[in-house]
């Protein structure tokens, strides 16, 4: 049961990523006959028979020569063997080795963020849970309310102003020696975690109200469950109900939240990246998208699509682990 | 087709009175009492920014007032490169804010409704095709979604409010056919199906009408979620570049120095204009959810549906299906007997 389940879950998820490679595929051909075009927008001291040659050079670069089904075959057929495309920077690099160069940077912020929040959110939600209706409580309901409605980069700027630029605690310009001069040796890894302070600040105040909040709910949500007040009829300490039986069972709807939480990360990230001046993929992808990179901008969508697909496969496969009592089958 | 019309414009009549109906049970919440105000205040100062605002906020010429802190005259000071009032940049804000969040919105729950309670009531390859798109557009990160296409398609303002609702769609027709798959066992809707009224018409005059409370919080939501995106995407200079927004000031704001001058007043005032509005519309959809859902004091639904507009919220905004089953059932009941 859980096996076969399993197996459709996964199959499943390689049918979205296949959809999500079709329109990564179609998205930048939308509204022109000639990819070429959209490649190469026309230049205005240029003149139609110079124009043309340049189309043909970039029909053959980057192999718009043949027909678009035979193109779509050999895009997915470059995927498969690792290749994103042609990067249109100058000397064409691929797109997979300007990704690869920046994924580590990005993962630190987004690991980092995302760790801490889940730790900091679930130790504050548990103690709001507990305290429920006292001052506890209370503030992080107000610190949600003030929160929700606060957009991320603007809680960077201020940081940004005030840590960075005001009091000079943290820098507010990530250095770039940081990854120049990175090696595996405590003066670089110190200057990582400097660097990404701020940023990782940014991200993780909201992230630490959202999921204390979840928490909040779902441990109240269990608290009101009968085997809750079973547990208490027994006569079992206090501690081991808060702990054996509360506790775990509230874990199950954040576990699955992350999964969710995964996108939403990623999509907030890029401006972030981009105040910190971070030398992530979210910066990478705005640079792309001004110089109008097509195939750099669609690689990294694809990667970090292809992320959260992962993501949201893993914790609906860990749900089903921890939580027997899921009929596997009516989730969709 | 005139039929067609016919009954959409009557669903819309009755409804405007079950609006205003439900407005006042919002205004009876403390916090739909200030959500509601706020919003108000909001649209005053939208429609009326010309004779608010003391100072052409357009105005870039060469000014003698750069980098003013507030005052009197500048209730917010000046920006520092070009000397334009920020107070009046901050109103003229408030229509691109409002405009962009609102419509989306509001299209967002027409579009939302219609492929839910399709997907819901007719079932079949047309639920299999609106499901299976609603999990694709789920995993695709929205912001660089939102950037890629206004990259293809442009970025005038109308294209912008386009690309958002058909991004932002997803998480409310998800929620829409939960709970139409429940209101169509029910025995009103069993008993329009045997006296053989049309599915269309079962659509529009018996499930439609069971959602409508839905749709008002998926709209005050959806507006809140929509603004914080715009302005994002205006911040990051990929907004309509002739508008005046609060992102576009916050961007300015940056890249013109007011970190590193200390010009505090030019960063704050678009944040606080930014979260008055996306905290107003949030007051509102959280009263309304309140009132369809009385347990959840506190959801965490809408925290995500906020953060995340394609993030699923059917599993956190309606927990119990069963509850919910009954609320609709009694709306739609209450619906169905007056038609």
């Amino acid at each position: 049961m859980k096996k076969s389940y399993a197996i459709k879950r996964v199959l499943y998820s390689v049918f979205v990523f296949v959809i999500v490679m079709a329109l990564n595929f179609f998205i930048p051909r939308i509204g022109v006959a000639d990819p070429a075009e959209r490649y190469y927008p026309p230049q205005g001291n240029m003149t139609d028979a110079q124009y043309e040659i340049i189309k043909q050079l970039t029909r053959e670069q980057y192999g718009f020569d043949v027909s678009t089904p035979q193109q779509f075959l050999n895009y997915v057929g470059g995927l498969f063997q690792g290749d994103l495309g042609t990067s249109f920077r100058s000397g064409s690099p691929g797109v997979m080795e300007l990704i690869v160069d920046r994924l580590p940077w990005t993962l630190v912020l987004s690991v980092s963020t995302m760790l801490l929040g889940l730790i900091f959110g679930i130790m504050i939600g548990v103690i709001a849970a507990m305290k429920r209706g006292r001052w506890q409580d209370t503030t992080l309901l107000n610190a949600s309310t003030i929160m929700i409605a606060l957009p991320g980069f603007f809680i960077a700027l201020l940081l940004s102003f005030f840590l960075g630029f005001e009091l000079e605690i943290f820098p507010a310009y990530t250095d770039p020696n940081m990854v120049s001069d990175f090696g595996w040796n405590m003066t670089a890894i110190l200057r990582v975690i400097e660097n990404a302070a701020l940023p990782v600040l940014s991200m993780m105040v909201g992230s630490i109200v959202g999921y204390a909040q979840g928490t909040r709910n779902a441990v109240i949500a269990v608290t009101n469950e009968d085997f809750i007040l079973t547990a208490k009829a027994k006569g079992l300490r206090n501690t081991t109900i808060r702990y054996k039986h509360t506790l775990r069972n509230a874990m199950l709807p954040i576990v699955t939240s992350i999964g969710m939480s995964i996108s939403g990360l990623i999509g907030g990230q890029v401006v972030i990246e981009q105040i910190f001046n971070w030398n992530g993929m979210g910066t990478l992808f705005l640079e792309a998208n001004n110089m109008n990179d097509y195939p750099l901008m669609m690689g990294i969508m694809l990667l970090l699509s292809g992320f959260t697909i992962l993501a949201i496969l893993i914790t609906d496969l860990i749900y089903v682990l921890l939580d027997p009592r899921v009929t596997v089958g009516d989730r969709r | 087709m005139k039929a067609v019309l016919k009954s959409i414009g009557r669903f819309f009549l009755k409804r405007f009175k079950g609006i205003r109906r439900f407005i006042k049970r919002v205004w009876a919440h403390r916090q739909g009492k200030i959500g509601l105000t706020m919003v108000t205040f909001l649209v005053i100062v939208a429609v009326f920014a010309p004779w608010i605002a003391p100072f052409d906020p357009y105005d870039v010429a060469e000014r003698t007032t750069k980098g003013l802190p507030p005052s009197t005259t500048h209730l917010l000071g000046t920006t520092i490169n070009t000397g334009q009032d920020i107070f009046s940049m901050l109103v003229y804000g408030t229509r691109v804010s409002l405009i962009v969040g609102v419509s989306s919105g509001v299209l967002i729950a027409i579009v939302g409704s219609v492929l839910g309670v399709m997907a819901g009531y007719i079932g079949g390859a047309v639920d299999s095709f609106i499901m299976r798109l609603v999990d694709v557009l789920l995993v695709i990160p929205t912001l660089p979604l939102v950037i890629v296409l206004t990259n293809v398609l442009g970025r005038d303002f109308w294209i912008i409010i386009l690309i958002f609702v058909a991004i932002g769609w997803t998480g409310l027709s998800r929620t829409i056919r939960s709970l139409v798959l429940v209101l169509k066992n029910s025995n009103y809707v069993k008993a329009a199906e045997l006296s053989g009224a049309s599915r269309f018409h079962i659509m529009i005059r018996h499930i439609l009408p069971g959602t409508s409370h839905l749709l008002i919080m998926s709209t005050a939501l959806s507006s809140a979620g929509i603004m914080v995106a715009e302005a994002g995407l205006s911040f990051l200079g990929l907004g309509d570049p002739t508008a005046i927004s609060w992102g576009k000031m916050l961007a300015d704001a940056q890249s013109g120095g007011a970190l590193l001058f200390g010009a505090w007043w030019w960063i704050i005032a678009p944040g606080i204009g930014i979260f008055m509005a996306v905290f107003a519309f949030m007051r509102i959809g959280i009263v309304v959810e309140e009132i369809l859902n009385p347990r959840m004091k506190q959801s965490s639904g809408v925290y995500k549906i906020f953060k995340n507009l394609n993030s699923s919220y059917v599993e956190d905004v309606f927990n119990s299906m069963d509850e919910h089953a009954q609320i609709g059932e009694a709306s739609s009941a209450k619906g169905g007997a007056h038609g």
